[in-house]
């Protein structure tokens, strides 16, 4: 019972949580405001984060180069929509156009992990930065022609956003929403993100998903044990990348625009903290991990800053809000580091 | 058959007559200045469409993507014009600041050559010496008229977005000041929210995930007669589109354009032919905004800033090439400024006396 206990550093960031919570009540923040933005932002985030499980897991690092699944989903989005694709149909459609694109990609920045092996974090920063910019030359170039989405003065090439109005926006999160008084429940994304959820956590429970644990915990004993390395790191990497695609498509689904050029250039970051604020006490990640790091990490976002702008001078607010979020971050993954270090 | 071969041999001869004509017509070239495509589209489309209208008279040169980077490339690539007897005159228009070493190697080996900003970001004093015209919007003044207009379209607060790296610049937080002062005497509530930071740490989406969040919240604080200005450009598709779904007032973007935002938030579908007709583009978001009960919420400048200032600069160089005015002419500038624009354009100086610094103010649209 005791591994599904929070640690101290995961302690510390609730109370802090709990007491921006109070004071949001008190500067007259709804508390069903509250919980719907939050609800949101899981929806938004939690996919991506998960994603990051299995390639920890098999050993080849946390996900660094998460833009790679990313421009992935982007890609099969614009295909859909400018294919006319609309309504749940479409966004199921742009998942659906997204995934071969996920694969390859992911089968080929899996190869170069193999080769990169120790190094596996920083090179997946610059293969992320690197399709980043690839795919913006592919953006301006692409023969896309729906109206909507090329550039406006020149008619060709695509906009920096593109809006989802007419095409597929909160299509998922409207599907059997409902409402217990100001609260709402959207309960086609939970279930679609719960498949997810329960995608991996059975797949960790096949004689694959265990081989990758192994992989991950312990390279030397799972050779000699036959498990082919290389295959399930590449593997991992190409879960992860599809996943990070979905991920996407529901983010852009919730949100309302698609985003190209360098937006998803920074996207392992939040991502990454999302998932050591999680905390584990090991080498291995486990879904609870990821899903605590994601509610934990967006609270503090969706809490911090408007307390901060309605308590503090205007000016210092967000500059306050930077300083004490990065402080409990640091301090948190100093602790995890330190936990996992004795265990 | 030979009919039909002969009549488009006759009519590739005209057109490369036309063309040679065209282009040997003018002795002279205007050399172009504008950033890539894919970091502003405007000013490129505007520069491209100068070189259409003049075919053989322009040379368009563009900025590295990441100027700030690779200064130097860019100042090299500016002061190459300066090598080419047949360029006369440079307009340079891309928002950057450190361009003005480029400008002074022009000078350096040719003082005659008319350099025209419109506009570059350096240092006013050192550039009013450089420069022969520099044109720039009157982000300051700014301050005063979108209050002004919000308090017109009957607005009682005004909510103003920001975020540290952006409230650094002396221009943002100058408006800001002035915004705030001209909200008081006109009696009306002023807020300042801050958003997360997207140019340190934290990426774009997290700050436009707050707006999103954030809007809401002050609309059922303050109410629907509330004006909500964002100082930085991604945040327009937000503002927008959350003002047609709750029904505030959008008194101005931070770029001042028809092109911004409105595209992206209303779903615009603009044809080919229509796509640098302002009047037309005008047209569209009139109507969607009627069609959402917003009429007379919206408001920008009629059209793209970012399009006028290059084709105006390169209009006054022709001219002044050509004899037919004096670049720092005031009144030959306003009457040029409303043939091009359609509207009423103020020249403010930009400091009292400067005689070759103008700031402008265009006439609003309010949808």
């Amino acid at each position: 019972m005791k591994k599904y206990l929070p640690h101290l550093p995961q302690i510390i960031i609730i109370s802090f949580i709990v007491t921006l919570f109070f004071i949001a009540l008190k500067i007259d923040i709804a508390a069903s405001t509250i919980f719907n933005d939050l609800v949101v932002r899981l929806i938004l985030n939690s996919v991506v984060v998960v994603s990051l499980i299995p390639m920890v897991n098999s050993g080849a690092g946390l996900n660094f180069g998460v833009p790679v699944g990313a421009v992935s989903g982007l890609l099969g989005m614009v295909i859909t929509a400018n294919a006319g694709g609309k309504g749940l149909l479409g966004f199921f459609c742009s998942i659906a156009v997204s995934m071969p694109f996920a694969i390859v990609a992911g089968a080929i920045y899996g190869r170069i992990l193999n080769k990169v092996k120790g190094r596996e974090e920083i090179a997946a920063t610059f293969i992320g930065f690197s399709i980043v910019s690839i795919m913006c030359l592919f953006w301006v170039v692409a023969p896309f022609t729906h109206p909507q989405m090329v550039w406006i003065l020149g008619q060709s090439g695509l906009r920096n956003t593109i809006g989802l109005k007419d095409f597929w926006e909160k299509s998922l999160y409207h599907f059997m929403q409902f409402r217990i008084g100001e609260l709402i429940i959207p309960v086609g994304s939970f279930m679609f993100i719960g498949m997810i959820l329960l995608f991996l956590f059975l797949f960790s429970r096949t004689k694959t998903g265990m081989m990758m644990n192994a992989a991950g915990e312990n390279e030397s004993f799972a050779r000699i044990n036959g498990v082919n390395i290389e295959g399930i790191r590449i593997l991992s990497v190409i879960i992860s990348t599809t996943l990070v695609a979905i991920g996407t498509c529901i983010y852009a689904q919730q949100y309302g625009f698609i985003e190209l050029y360098d937006a998803p250039l920074m996207a392992s970051f939040p991502a990454v903290s999302a998932l050591l604020l999680g905390g584990s006490s090991g080498k291995r990640f486990f879904l609870r991990h990821a899903l605590l790091g994601v509610v934990l990490y967006q609270s503090l976002y969706l809490l911090s800053l408007p307390v901060a702008n309605m308590l503090l001078m205007p000016q210092m607010a967000e500059i306050i809000r930077m300083i004490v979020t990065s402080c409990i971050i640091l301090y948190a993954l100093a602790k995890i580091s330190h936990v996992s270090e004795e265990a | 058959m030979f009919k039909k071969w002969y009549l488009m041999g006759v009519l590739a001869m005209v057109i490369s007559l036309g063309t040679a004509i065209a282009g040997f017509a003018a002795d002279y070239k205007i050399g172009i200045v504008t950033p890539s495509l894919s970091r502003s589209e405007e000013e490129f489309r505007a520069a491209d469409a100068l070189s259409k209208k003049y075919p053989g008279m322009t040379k368009h040169i563009i900025l590295p993507d990441n100027f700030s980077k690779e200064q130097e490339t860019g100042i090299t690539q500016i002061a190459s014009l300066a090598f080419d007897k047949d360029v006369k005159a440079i307009v340079i228009s891309c928002g950057n600041s450190g361009i003005l070493p480029a400008i002074q190697k022009v000078k350096d080996k040719r003082p005659d050559m008319i350099v025209i900003t419109a506009p570059i970001w350096d240092d006013p004093d050192m550039m009013a010496k450089y420069v022969n015209l520099a044109l720039d919007t009157d982000w300051v003044r700014r301050g005063e008229s979108i209050p002004l207009k919000a308090k017109k379209m009957g607005a009682k607060t005004f909510i103003h977005y920001s975020f540290p790296s952006h409230i650094a610049k002396e221009v943002i937080s100058k408006r800001k000041d002035m915004m705030k002062q001209t909200c008081e005497n006109q009696q009306m509530q002023f807020v300042e929210v801050l958003t997360p930071d997207p140019q340190a740490g934290s990426n774009r989406q997290v700050m436009l995930q707050f707006l999103q969040e954030d809007i809401p919240r002050q609309i059922a604080k303050f109410g629907k007669d509330t004006a909500v200005f964002g100082t930085n450009c991604p945040m327009q598709d937000v503002i927008i589109a959350k003002a047609m779904e709750l029904g505030f007032i959008m008194p101005e973007q931070c770029c001042p354009t028809p092109l911004q935002g409105f595209p992206a938030a209303l779903g615009l579908e603009i044809k080919p032919e229509e796509s640098t007709h302002f009047d037309m583009i005008n047209k569209m978001i009139k109507d969607k905004v009627k069609a959402g009960n917003m009429t007379g919420r919206l408001s920008t400048w009629p059209i793209s800033v970012s399009i006028f200032l290059p084709t105006f600069g390169f209009e006054v160089a022709k001219a002044a090439i050509e004899k037919k005015m004096e670049v720092t002419n005031i009144d030959q500038l306003k009457t040029l400024a409303k043939d091009i624009s359609g509207v009423n354009v103020t020249f403010n100086p930009m400091k009292p006396g400067m005689t070759n610094y103008y700031l402008i103010i265009m006439d609003s649209i309010i949808y």
